[in-house]
């Protein structure tokens, strides 16, 4: 479990686990993302991280290696640190119906399963939000069942839009703005998952865990219409897991 | 205020960047070459973190509605004002009811112009730099205004110059450190891959330099992990691609070297079809 460290350029450290989707790594990669944080504010601009690795920007000025010693030491120290205790459980409204789920007959078809089938499976779990990237706000999640696996679509979509639900490979993930993707869409979410005038501007966080509710079309054009009035009430609980 | 008459090729907002917000996915933006935007702004007395205009290669046409005290670093794209050739490097006035304009590039490729007393533009996650998803535009279109902060009277010119090394645009060596996933490129590539030749793609833009190369060289996907501007990746196709400023934050090709910040500045001065090599910064 002991990780390597290592200079990122000419003013970042990197720290990596080994390459696997796992719990217990990523939980002392947030561990230790909070640890440096705190004890560092000087130095640390930001970070950010992975499902195996850490990467902490340093500020202007302070050379990549002369902080490798300080993240030795809070590694050293990091058994004793209790995974992260401030997480939430967020409902995320989907529906999985008609032009929102673009791709779902496609998804059954593969598995040889029905459409009822892929929705309840979808929706049963409480994925963890590993952390974000490739788009602003976008989760990367852990927690698809394995029945659900489907490769990406061979042609990718040049424009998906944002809100949409998709399954690719083993990843489940929601897109907040446009964007080409090759994603399989098998749902689509009123709600708006990144503001930049908002802080934090993401509505899912690092660290945070999610479940999708199943919701009809007449449901997500009204709970749309209160997101976009600003009086949607985010459905949100202190979890752990 | 400053009337953009046509946008030329890419022109946007930039200053030093969008920190704070990379772990929710948000890229870094900022001036593709640092180095040139913090001088302009120098040149002016702006502090460095000023906004500047950054031009692409072929520039916009510029109305001034008031005089302006600026300065333009960069590439000489062979401005003019009012049909009369301007120096690169030095302050100097633009009265108003001037029109500013680019022409042939002489060297670089990205041009950046500050105005004393800053531009008055709207910082989105405290920085004006545009960007894609998270500025309401990405680059300046005809018929936008640019409203200057504050008056400039028309006596103010320092008339401070500085001389520019040219290798900063002449240099096609590129200093960098091993990235992570160095030790995925063949043995036999570890060995000679400083003497191989690149050339950028026209497809390059502000996300990404990708980079042509006649040796083959791949490397495997890697479970996704942080990058940043100046990331060299290497994917499996073969593909050679250099991360620049408004590149995501987290990527699944494997990060073979990592621009140093000098060579980050010097890639954004490349041409199209340009010619760069590689090599390890000395320690």
């Amino acid at each position: 479990m002991k990780p390597s460290i290592q200079p990122f350029g000419e003013n970042a450290v990197l720290v990596s686990w080994e390459a696997i989707i796992d719990e217990t790594i990523h939980n002392r990669v947030l561990a230790l993302e909070r640890r440096i944080t705190e004890k560092h504010p000087n130095e640390v601009l930001e970070t950010v991280y992975s499902y195996h690795s850490l990467a902490v920007y340093l500020k202007q000025g302070i050379p990549s290696k002369s902080f490798i010693p300080s993240i030795e030491t809070a590694l050293a120290s990091l058994d004793a640190t209790k995974p992260a205790d401030k997480n939430h459980l967020i409902t995320i409204p989907v529906c999985y119906e008609g032009k929102y789920a673009l791709d779902i007959e496609d998804v059954a078809r593969y598995h040889s399963i029905s459409l009822e089938e892929v929705i309840r499976l979808h929706s049963q779990p409480i994925y963890k939000v590993y952390f974000l990237g490739f788009l602003p706000g976008f989760p990367y999640l852990g927690g698809l069942p394995e029945v659900l696996h489907t490769p990406r679509r061979d042609s990718p979509k040049s424009r998906v839009k944002k809100g949409s639900v998709g399954i690719g490979g083993n990843q489940t993930g929601i897109y907040p703005m446009d964007s080409p993707g090759g994603w399989n869409l098998i749902g689509s979410s009123p709600l708006a998952f990144f503001d930049p005038k908002r802080k934090p501007p993401s509505t899912i966080a690092p660290g945070d865990f999610i479940q999708f509710e199943p919701i009809t079309q007449e449901e997500y054009e009204h709970t749309k219409t209160l997101v976009e009035n600003g009086i949607y009430l985010l459905h949100k609980t202190p979890y752990h897991d | 205020m400053i009337k953009v008459l046509t946008s030329g090729l890419h022109t946007s907002i930039q200053d030093l960047g969008r920190f704070g917000f990379r772990k929710y996915g948000v890229p870094v933006s900022g001036a593709m070459d640092l180095f040139s935007a913090e001088l302009a702004n120098r040149l002016v007395g702006n502090p460095a973190h000023e906004a500047v205009m950054e031009i692409t290669l072929q520039g916009p046409i510029l109305q001034f509605d008031c005089h302006a005290r600026v300065a333009l670093t960069g590439a000489d794209l062979s401005p003019t004002v009012n049909n009369k050739a301007v120096s690169m490097n030095k302050d100097f006035m633009v009265k108003s009811g001037s029109i500013l304009r680019f022409g042939a590039p002489n060297y670089g490729a990205r041009c950046y112009l500050a105005i004393a007393g800053g531009i008055d533009s709207e910082e989105h996650l405290g920085s004006a730099s545009f960007c894609h998803g998270i500025s309401p535009k990405s680059q300046l279109v005809k018929g936008d205004a640019i409203r200057l902060r504050s008056q400039n009277p028309l006596d103010a010119i320092s008339h401070a110059s500085v001389k520019i090394e040219p290798e900063h645009f002449t240099s096609s060596l590129l200093k960098v450190y091993p990235g992570p996933e160095y030790h995925l490129l063949s043995k036999e590539h570890q060995k000679r891959w400083e003497s191989l030749s690149f050339q950028v793609d026209p497809n390059s833009n502000r996300m990404a330099y990708l980079l042509r190369t006649e040796e083959p060289l791949f490397a495997p996907e890697i479970l996704s992990a942080p990058v940043q501007p100046g990331t060299v990746q290497l994917t499996p196709s073969g593909k050679f691609v250099v991360l620049m400023r408004d590149a995501q934050t987290t990527g699944g090709y494997a990060r073979i070297l990592q621009l140093s910040d000098k060579a980050m500045n010097q890639l954004a001065q490349k041409h199209p079809l340009e010619e760069v090599r590689f090599g390890f910064i000395d320690n």
